[in-house]
């Protein structure tokens, strides 16, 4: 389970809404998962702590709404900033930041159900079978949402590209 | 309007077909433009996501947080289980008993041994934390994943030449992970590995033709605890404190000792 902390870290991320919430989520998810450790029975952990992950961000996001404290949409522009702070690139680093931080709004506007598949595809490197099991979905679901996904933000992606002279291509 | 293979082509394109089905695809590639422009944008997604979003480590405030949070959880797992009925609890490793009446014949042997043995130590000590962190390290920590003591002991069969105590003490705070298979002193050592909290203990043994195992040691602030069952040494390594490790020697012996013939 620990060798997974920082996959399970970026997933929440990608998940919540704001980076106090994607502390709280994980932590939960690792206790959670800590304490619930006799069910893993030989399954994938990595597969295993990211569904744990994923059912959290659900029931946290549900208390919240139920609470009617739905964060403003401006947070994921915070965290996005943080995020590529934390990466120090010695070369053209604002123009990197920059590209960053579009990337990383496009994908924030994905809707919730793209992104999820998108992340864990490409960032986390799961397979199809992996992401059915985080994801709960029949393994068809997971290819089409990816399709869709990967559309959808090489469309935004392109039309940003054009918006902007500097943008790169 | 969109070819009808574009879903394979993504599986493809994920690594996710047989040799059979991929030979398939790229013949179909070859006569549909549509799916070649579509191959190229998959991988244009691809390098954009994979250049363009950091791959972010947990910060280090938010892990000690659930670092700290799991000790509190599996000290409280232990306490818990304390105010259960305790197994008969040996106070000391039994062999020590065995070594109380050496004759005095023995002592030229050992004073052989308390010449030899340090030099032998030091590198076995030296290679067992080596294992120990480098198993921490890499990906290799475990290679049979299992909270099942009948899956990891019959896992060993065949790979070692060994069969150590293998038990789960999940109630008293120590987890089964699982295990592996690593070189100490020329020999395939049996590995469990454990959490405990944060911490992970590896278990290691291996069978031994001498008679003493090392003392208790600390090495780059790892612990290490030895002790022998039969011709089986072990040596639980870890950085969590004394009584941490030793709790899990004592657990294992005790496992051990009601193995034993009657």
């Amino acid at each position: 389970m620990l060798p997974y902390l920082d996959a399970a870290y970026r997933y929440a991320r990608w998940l919540a809404r704001s980076a106090n919430d994607a502390d709280d989520v994980v932590q939960e998810a690792t206790l959670r998962a800590y304490r619930s450790f006799d069910d893993l029975r030989g399954a994938d952990g990595k597969a295993w702590l990211l569904t744990i992950v994923r059912n959290c961000h659900l029931t946290a996001r549900k208390q919240q709404q139920r609470r009617n404290q739905v964060p403003l949409p401006q947070d994921d522009e915070d965290q996005g900033g943080e995020m590529v702070a934390e990466m120090p690139d010695p070369e053209s680093i604002a123009i990197r930041q920059d590209q960053q931080r579009m990337l990383r709004r496009l994908m924030s506007a994905l809707p919730d159900e793209q992104r999820e598949v998108l992340v864990l595809r490409e960032i986390e490197d799961m397979d199809y079978r992996e992401i059915a099991a985080v994801t709960s979905l029949p393994i068809g679901t997971v290819m089409s949402r990816l399709a869709r996904a990967r559309a959808a933000l090489r469309m935004r992606w392109l039309q940003e590209a054009q918006g902007e002279p500097h943008g790169v291509r | 309007m969109a070819c009808a293979e574009n879903l394979r082509v993504q599986e493809y394109f994920d690594g996710e077909v047989d040799a059979v089905a991929a030979a398939d695809i790229e013949r179909h590639l070859s006569s549909c433009e549509e799916c070649r422009v579509l191959l190229q944008d998959l991988q244009q997604v691809r390098t954009l996501i994979r250049e363009g979003v950091p791959r972010t480590g947990m910060p280090a405030p938010l892990r000690e947080r659930i670092m700290e949070a799991l000790d509190q959880e599996s000290r409280t797992v232990v306490r818990l289980s304390d105010r259960q009925p305790a197994a008969p609890r040996r106070s000391r490793p039994f062999w020590i008993g065995v070594f109380s009446g050496v004759g005095g014949s023995a002592v030229a042997a050992a004073v052989t041994l308390l010449v030899l043995v340090p030099v032998l130590n030091r590198s076995l000590t030296t290679e067992i934390v080596a294992d120990h962190t480098r198993s921490l390290m890499s990906s290799h920590l475990i290679d049979v994943v299992s909270t099942d003591q009948h899956t990891v002991k019959p896992w060993f069969a065949g790979r070692t030449d060994v069969s150590p105590e293998v038990a789960d003490f999940a109630s008293q705070g120590y987890r089964l992970l699982g295990g592996r298979v690593d070189d100490v002193a020329h020999h395939k050592a049996a590995v469990t590995v454990y959490q405990h909290g944060r911490h992970f203990i590896n278990v290691f043994s291996w069978a031994i033709d001498s008679a003493a195992v090392p003392q208790d040691t600390t090495r780059n602030g790892y612990h290490l605890a030895f002790w022998k069952v039969g011709n089986l040494a072990y040596c639980a390594v870890s950085d969590t404190g004394w009584p941490e490790l030793q709790g899990l020697v004592r657990l294992l012996q005790e496992q051990s000792a009601r193995d034993l013939p009657q």
